[in-house]
């Protein structure tokens, strides 16, 4: 999204590697003991980019409560202590401050020698082809586990990317969406396959980035999971709090959540525990949640988990990242996990034979 | 009728406005006993192994009340201050204390927003006396004494630095009020330094007016109410060299503390002015490894001064 936006305002721009290892060295040796884990990275994140050439780092701050909102400053001062130069604008959310946000627009606006029309028109833009990305994500793990041929939701992930870059316009990108949606339409399934549904939470970085959490959907697809995730990057973008990806608006999400926490608390901790909620009352057999070692919201969120799963019947697991993170201990939690949710599901299913049997 | 106020948290800033408020409505508050070893043995087992120190703490007094009291008040602090944020701990709070056991009593969670000018929160409190059976009239003189009394506290001069005092050391202390105070989550820091002959100033010391005129010059507003003044204490401290060292406190896993920290330091850093020392608390009770670095540090500022009035520092080194 971030490079759409980048190449339709003309921009020159530099691409940070794919996250490796190297990112999460870098970024560990000179952050601050006790920050969490995607601070760390993003720091990482940035040296990489600044040694490929890039000389000013776009960001954004967080809005609300959460430690994010003062990360940039932090950032840039490791940063320039490291000896690196370069230029930073930070985007505050323009609920927290009209006045800053305008001032950034203004500074990119200048960058690129465009009207303000025009470059809202843009920033749209990048949003709406941003939705198109994730959902296709959003159908993908839905369907991953039900496919009849091996490999067959992979390549219509392949095509429906390619698609989608070539779309510039509106009409381009409202077309290309109708074209995934289609497109995946006519990746066989079998819908009588036996399957447990799992729904995943979590901060946004660790629950959707691969690299982070050992690639969960595909290893969850394998075990016969079908997926459905809280949240994704382009909602985060979108103004007013709708979340058309996840298809939730914001007075829905804290209407959800209401019995279990009862305010906004910054971060993505109000979403996540309206998810869990969520996929509880709908019947999920397990819901994972991923956050960062020390995460504020999603510690909070960790919390009041143990009531949501007592009192609605559901095993919730949730699992800290830092750069210790280690595959093989993950997986046997998530092993136990899944063992547990098939003996429900087993469970459930019997429950209805029987009642079904009985009338 | 009973309701219990954990002593932790918060409730070193707002405690007494919350108690006086619960005796004006003619309920008797029970307040949780100083904090202990077991407190803190409790708090670590009941809540999650992530959180920081004071959260544990926190538990630990709330499971103290179970038995002792009808109901607890957690009030939910959204802001501290106008244009102010509150760490997300304290916004969760009366979540996270309804999920820690089912047999607790009810928590109470009246939302106290001091950044809202026009004070509409004051009606959750209203209607709480009002749940808490008194009637309107004893309602709303409990509401009007809790926003009076947190004005009053806000408005409040800082108390004079004691000029009676002979040592010449001052340590400037920037830590939170629920660590700082807390004799027990801070194995007795503050003591320690005094005992050790030095004097302690705290952040509370430190006039706003002192604290705004150094947030100014920083490049980015922090959104933290109780982490600014401490930001700017030590700024403060630092540029004025009234102190001849600073100690920052903060705990394990404390979010904003680990911002600001890596900010002081920084800044500190380059000023060159005083000598900074960083001390994390965590749940662990060994006095041990505390006794020795503030020894050290205090050692070395006086090292330090000697050295720069060229007296002989030598006599010291030798035990």
């Amino acid at each position: 999204m971030a490079r759409d936006a980048c190449t339709r305002l003309g921009l020159g721009y530099v691409e940070a590697p794919p996250y490796s290892q190297r990112t999460i060295e870098l970024g560990v040796a000179i952050a601050p003991e006790f920050v969490c884990f995607p601070m760390k990275v993003l720091l990482g994140s940035a040296i990489e980019a600044l040694e490929a050439g890039a000389d000013t780092l776009v960001t954004v701050a967080g809005y609300g409560a959460c430690r994010f909102n003062y990360f940039a400053e932090i950032q840039r001062r490791i940063l320039e202590r490291e000896g690196y130069r370069f230029g930073m604008v930070v985007f505050d959310s323009p609920r927290d401050s009209f006045g800053d946000f305008y001032h950034n627009v203004r500074i990119v606006q200048r960058a690129a020698g465009r009207h303000l029309p025009s470059l809202i028109k843009s920033m749209v833009l990048a949003v709406r082809k941003g939705w198109a990305y994730d959902e296709i994500d959003k159908y993908a793990i839905a369907i991953r586990a039900l496919e009849l041929e091996k490999g067959a939701t992979e390549r219509a992930i392949a095509d429906c990317r390619e698609i989608l870059t070539g779309a510039w316009k509106n009409t381009e990108i409202e077309e290309a969406r109708r074209a995934i949606k289609a497109r995946f339409d006519e990746v066989p399934i079998d819908r009588d396959r036996p399957h447990i549904r799992v729904g995943i939470t979590g901060e946004i970085m660790m629950s959707m980035e691969p690299f982070f959490n050992c690639d969960i959907e595909n290893w969850l697809a394998k075990k016969g999971a079908v997926i459905e995730r809280s949240l994704y990057m382009s909602d985060l973008f979108t103004p007013m709090g709708r979340n058309p990806v996840a298809g939730r608006d914001d007075e829905e999400i804290g209407l959800t959540a209401a019995p279990y926490l009862c305010h906004e608390i910054g971060g993505h901790g109000q979403i996540n525990v309206a998810a869990a909620a969520g996929f509880a009352r709908r019947g999920f057999d397990a819901v994972l949640h991923f956050f960062p070692f020390t995460c504020l919201p999603e510690i909070i969120a960790k919390m009041v988990f143990t009531r949501i799963s007592s009192e609605l019947d559901v095993p919730i697991l949730s699992i800290s990242i830092d750069e210790q993170t280690g595959r093989a201990g993950m997986q046997t939690r998530l092993e136990a996990l899944i063992d547990l949710a098939w003996n429900k599901r087993a469970k459930k299913d019997e429950a209805r034979d029987l009642a079904a049997a009985g009338t | 009728m009973k309701v219990g106020v954990p002593r932790a948290l918060l409730y070193h800033h707002y405690g007494e406005c919350w108690t006086s408020f619960l005796e004006t409505l003619g309920v008797e508050p029970v307040l949780s006993a100083a904090t202990s070893n077991d407190t803190v043995v409790t708090g670590t087992v009941y809540s999650d192994n992530e959180t920081c120190l004071p959260v544990k703490v926190f538990t630990g007094h709330l499971l103290e009340l179970k038995e002792s009291s009808d109901a607890i008040l957690v009030p939910r602090v959204v802001s501290q201050y106008p244009g102010m944020k509150a760490c997300p701990k304290y916004l969760g709070l009366p979540d996270m204390a309804r999920s820690f056991d089912e047999s607790l009593p009810p928590v109470l969670a009246p939302v106290m927003d001091l950044g809202d000018r026009r004070g509409r929160w004051a009606r959750e409190w209203h209607d709480l006396a009002r749940d808490l059976g008194a009637d309107t009239d004893r309602a709303s003189a409990a509401v009007k004494g809790l926003v009076g009394g947190l004005q009053k506290a806000a408005r409040a001069k800082p108390p004079a630095p004691r000029t009676d005092d002979e040592r010449d050391i001052t340590i400037g202390v920037a830590g939170h009020l629920y660590n700082v105070y807390d004799t027990r989550a801070s194995l007795g820091l503050l003591d320690r330094i005094t005992a050790m002959g030095a004097r302690v100033t705290t952040v509370e010391e430190v006039p706003r007016r002192f604290i705004r005129r150094q947030l100014n010059t920083l490049p980015r507003k922090i959104r933290w109410d109780f982490e600014n003044r401490m930001v700017g204490a030590a700024l403060h401290w630092s540029r004025t060299a009234s102190v001849s060292g600073v100690i920052y406190v903060s705990s394990f896993a404390c979010g904003p503390g680990s911002m600001i920290g890596a900010l002081i330091e920084d800044e500190l850093g380059e000023e060159r002015a005083v000598p900074l020392m960083t001390i994390i608390l965590d749940e662990h009770s060994g006095e041990g490894g505390l006794i020795t670095r503030i020894e050290a540090f205090l050692d070395m500022i006086k090292w330090a001064s000697r050295a720069r009035r060229g007296a002989p520092a030598s006599k010291a080194v030798q035990p």
